[in-house]
């Protein structure tokens, strides 16, 4: 709100310097974001909080500063002049129907108006404060809502059918043109004002078109009332219409104040000869709120604040927000004017003491008695150790999106999760998989002519599963580029599949998981041939591979290859075993025999290894491929896979006999499996 | 004999001293101490000397040859010390060429961030728990003491999933779940990503990282609150940095905090704080007459942009490689 320090000073007579004030009324909770300057003049731009609508007045800014300077308040209506109907209720009736949603409906009326510009100071003010002059009659209601905080609204008091207001709320098929010139179409939840037959303004958000003053207007009638906030909130956003009315009703408007404002509004009509206010104020109000007592516990203070502060200065400082505080009982009773909504329990009370006495001036302490061990959660623990795989594995974590775009990466055995609200496509679902994001980062940098891009992110994925909303732990990578960085002297191949595959045995490692089956994958985002499902025991805990050319060209990635994988992290966790022990380093030294096994292309390496392996026995301590080779010196269809094999006994130095031995087993063991050593 | 004796020791020594490589030495080492060396045949020639000579020119030989050999020795040294050098020389290559590169893997500057958060959070004793991305609007609001449709949501619009299913606008959404669970006194931190359905722009984000703590236990007050907030400030930024507080609103805290530090000569707001409210302890069966606490959250982003002064919040999501490779580590 923007609050000329010029028109503030009518109110509380402040000499400080503007950046002082704006100081201390943040400090005490009204933050003046700005100070603003208009032909001149310093302009507070003040933020107020939620809870503080009765700030949003010059009246209500100036009660702040009075409490905070200890100076006195002019208030310009301290209270109703009118208080009986007198001769308006000739020209005006008033029925709530609806008084749930409207518990106090006032109107005064002024005759014999003369519609013209308001006058040069009351425009300037109104300027300054960011409004637009319009006429007289309607500058004054602007101006009295920018003093005291209660918006006001001119009817045209002839276009009301006997001067009729019915408050109530709209029927099914009501529809409005309002001052915008907008016809809105009403639902039966929304408040009306309206005549006899139909309504006539929005209530608390904004008047009807039919009803607005004009040049032709001779008599009006001024509204004045007070609205439940949720109600007027609630019409607000479904007409999609945010006015300096509703933003003050929703933060709740001094029922208190109604007539006042009334009074206030006619004196100035009256004073700048804009019309004759007609004695008398019809004012329904059927339940008037009652002030409320609150009462504040001295010791109860000290400890919400952890200060020291005597009864004298707690009483003072809430007196000083002209507030009734007196102590009975050794207890501080407040007396909770109606202005004050936001003041309902001790808490609030002990909030007022410490603002005008100051937040600065609370110790600093650290809090004593339980000893609390501090640690990290759960989940932490699992991603940690993950994320310092990848980050060995020469990786560099992203943080990608959760929100998206549905796409082509989006896991296909998962259903998103749809966002009901989204104000774009591209903030339409939750991401199910961390592929689709990850690919995103790759583009991001490709297009920034980045070569190597080697990500990897852990984060929650989205999915719908039995009928509820799953949300999970991932770990995903996807890279592209060398197998090295290149430098200026060497050049490295492609990252490829076998690439992702150590990422994963680096990943797997770290969290214990020592056997994996790599099983071919049929996920239409991956190269048939050239990506798999890693099976830990029977459970899949992820897979990877290279992403499919159909994708890349639709990514627009032409003439690279990019890996990307996904593993499930509690899954992962689940089947992690007990890594770390003790194995002593070997005493024997090792007998090593290399063997060239030719066998046919279709026969996985991995069926050989485990042949091998079985056949081995126990002292084959470790098998290794150091080379595959494929070629005229081997019939066609064929692969010769050379590995080095390691035999070790814990217990003695093994003979070459011994292990001549047991090549020899491992030769007949491959041959049933149609392998055979290469001559 | 004698003579001839002399006058090899000269040429010898010559010869050794003429060398200039070790495949040169080693030649003159043969041939004059080598197996049919000329002092090794003089040596053999010895009995064909009269008997009273013998031990004379045996005498004299031997010193000849140990000389030669001590010679050859230091010759060899020296020669295979500077071809050392030469060697050495040779291999030199250009030092200010550019570096092999390595492939290094970093953390993203936010994990760093929360990693630094949760630690000095810990040693502050907090206990950290996971709390969901996707939650309810009961836990987002409600248990916050938050009432239907409050103008103080306005700063926090939420992406829907369903009518009661949101994603969480505020880590402060654990507060609710740990107090059904548990019984006071705890001192409990969350850190994790919130959505807001708002505009983005350099400072304002719809997917963001939070971290909130919160202590409930017997006594405590907004000086246990600020000293909190100063230590964790204090561990963040340095060791002198000051911790202002001035009041703000929150539906979930009573009274309300906002607090700020002082970094390079300004007041710079980091988040909001305060006592936690009495209804929603009370809403847990916990007695607030009892029983007090506060909480605090802050944004995590917020931390690094202030330290290394990044003035646009889009970066972190972004994952511009040099970006990453700027702030990773």
């Amino acid at each position: 709100m923007r609050v000329p320090i010029e028109w503030l000073k009518e109110y509380v007579p402040v000499q400080a310097e503007p950046e002082e004030l704006a100081h201390r009324l943040t400090m005490a909770g009204l933050e003046v974001e700005a100070i603003e300057h208009d032909e001149g003049e310093p302009v507070l731009n003040v933020k107020v909080t939620p809870n503080r609508g009765d700030c949003l007045s010059m009246v209500g800014v100036a009660r702040e500063v009075a409490a905070l300077y200890g100076l006195p308040l002019h208030h310009p209506m301290p209270s109703a002049r009118s208080t009986e109907p007198g001769d308006a209720v000739r020209y005006a009736t008033v029925e709530i129907i609806d008084d749930d949603l409207c518990p106090r409906y006032a109107a005064r009326v002024v005759r014999q108006v003369h519609i013209a510009p308001s006058p040069d100071w009351m425009q300037k003010r109104l300027i300054a404060a960011g409004m637009r002059p319009i006429n007289n009659v309607v500058d004054v209601t602007n101006y009295v809502m920018l003093e005291l905080g209660q918006p006001l609204h001119a009817f045209d008091l002839d276009l009301l059918p006997n001067g009729h207001i019915v408050v109530r709320r709209a029927k099914p098929g009501e529809k409005i043109v309002t001052l915008d010139g907008v016809e809105r179409a009403l639902q039966p939840e929304m408040l009306m004002i309206c005549d006899a037959t139909h309504p006539v303004a929005v209530a608390g958000v904004m008047g009807g078109a039919e009803t607005e003053v004009t040049p032709n207007t001779r008599n009006v009638l001024l509204e004045s009332a007070h609205f439940n906030p949720t109600s007027i909130r609630r019409t607000a956003r479904r007409l999609q219409l945010s006015t300096e009315a509703s933003y003050r009703f929703e933060r709740v408007v001094d029922p208190g104040g109604v007539v006042c404002a009334l009074d206030r509004a006619c004196e100035l009509l009256e004073q700048i000869g804009a019309g004759e206010p007609v004695p008398g104020v019809v004012d329904v109000y059927p339940r008037p709120a009652r002030e409320r007592v609150v009462t504040l516990r001295p010791d109860r203070c000290n400890l919400l604040l952890g200060m020291d502060l005597d009864t004298h200065t707690m009483t003072d400082c809430l007196r000083r927000l002209q507030l009734n505080a007196e102590l009975r009982d050794g207890v501080i009773h407040v007396t909770v004017p109606t202005f004050r909504p936001d003041l309902n329990i001790e808490e609030d009370l002990a909030e007022e003491v410490g603002r005008v006495y100051g937040y600065e001036n609370i110790p600093e302490r650290l809090p004593f008695g339980h000893t609390h061990r501090g640690s990290d959660s759960p989940d932490t623990r699992l991603i940690r150790p993950l994320q310092e795989a990848f980050v060995r594995a020469g990786l560099i974590e992203v943080h990608t999106h959760t929100l998206r775009a549905p796409g082509p990466l989006d896991d296909p055995t998962r259903p998103l999760v749809r966002v009901r609200n989204a104000a774009s496509e591209e903030l339409s679902s939750l991401r199910n998989s961390l592929i689709p994001s990850l690919m995103d980062v790759v583009v991001h940098n490709l297009a920034r002519r980045q070569t190597e891009i080697f990500l990897f992110e852990v984060g929650k994925v989205f999915t719908v599963l039995d009928g509820d909303y799953d949300e999970r732990l991932k770990a995903g990578f996807a890279v592209t580029g060398s197998v090295f960085p290149p430098g200026w002297d060497a050049r490295y191949p492609a990252a490829d599949f076998f690439t992702a595959k150590g990422i994963v045995h680096i990943l797997l490692e770290t969290v214990g998981i020592e056997e994996a089956q790599y099983v071919s994958a049929s996920d239409p985002r991956f190269h048939p041939g050239r990506s798999a499902k890693v099976l830990v025991g029977e459970r899949e805990v992820g897979l990877f591979g290279e992403l499919h050319p159909h994708i890349l060209e639709q990514l627009d990635i032409t003439r690279r290859t990019v890996l990307a994988g996904e593993f499930d992290v509690y899954t992962l966790w689940s089947l992690a075993t007990q890594r770390v022990r003790y194995v002593p380093l070997p005493k024997y030294p090792a007998v090593l025999r290399d063997l060239a096994v030719v066998a046919a292309e279709e026969v996985p390496y991995q069926q050989v290894e485990q042949t091998v392996r079985q056949a081995g026995g126990t002292l084959l301590e470790s098998v290794r491929l150091f080379d595959v080779y494929r070629g005229e010196r081997i019939p066609e269809g064929t692969r010769s896979l050379a590995l080095s094999l390691t035999f070790r006994s814990p217990e003695r130095t093994l003979t070459d006999e011994e292990v001549d031995g047991i090549v020899q087993q491992i030769v007949q063991a491959l041959e049933g499996i149609g392998a055979r050593l290469r001559a | 004999m004698e003579e001839r004796v002399h006058a090899l020791l000269e040429e010898a020594t010559r010869a050794i001293l003429s060398a200039s490589t070790t495949a040169e030495l080693e030649g003159m080492e043969t041939r004059y101490l080598g197996r049919k060396g000329l002092v090794t045949e003089l040596l053999r020639a010895l009995p064909t000397l009269p008997p009273e000579q013998r031990p004379r020119f045996g005498q004299l030989l031997n010193t000849v040859k140990a000389q030669l050999q001590q010679q050859v020795e230091q010759r060899r040294l020296e020669l295979g010390q500077r071809e050392r050098e030469e060697r050495l020389r040779a291999e030199r290559v250009d030092i200010t060429l550019p570096p092999r590169p390595l492939r290094v893997g970093l953390k993203h500057p936010l994990t760093q961030t929360m990693e630094r958060v949760r630690a000095a959070l810990i040693g502050l004793g907090f206990e950290f728990v996971d709390s969901p991305e996707l939650d309810d609007y009961r836990y987002n609001f409600a248990a916050l003491n938050y009432p239907d449709d409050h103008p103080a949501m306005d700063e926090q619009m939420s992406f829907y999933i369903s009518d009661t299913r949101l994603l969480r606008t505020q880590t402060t959404s654990v507060q609710g779940r740990v107090m059904e669970k548990r019984k006071p006194p705890f001192r409990i931190a969350v850190i994790g990503r919130c959505f807001r359905n708002e505009t983005v722009d350099a400072t304002h984000h719809h997917t963001f990282h939070q971290v909130d703590a919160f202590i409930v236990d017997k006594g405590i007050s907004m000086a246990d609150l600020k000293g909190v907030l100063a230590a964790f400030a204090r561990q963040m930024f340095g060791e002198d940095v000051q911790v202002r507080f001035r009041p703000d609103f929150f539906p979930f805290v009573e009274p309300g905090v906002d607090y700020a530090i002082y970094w390079q000569g300004g007041w710079l707001e980091l988040g909001g704080a305060g006592l936690i409210h009495p209804n929603i302890l009370r809403a847990h069966s916990i007695d607030p007459e009892q029983w007090t606490g506060f909480a605090f959250g802050l944004g995590i982003e917020r931390i690094p942009m202030i330290q290394y002064q990044i003035d646009d919040l889009r970066l972190f999501l972004e994952n511009d490689l040099r970006f990453l490779q700027r702030y990773g580590a």
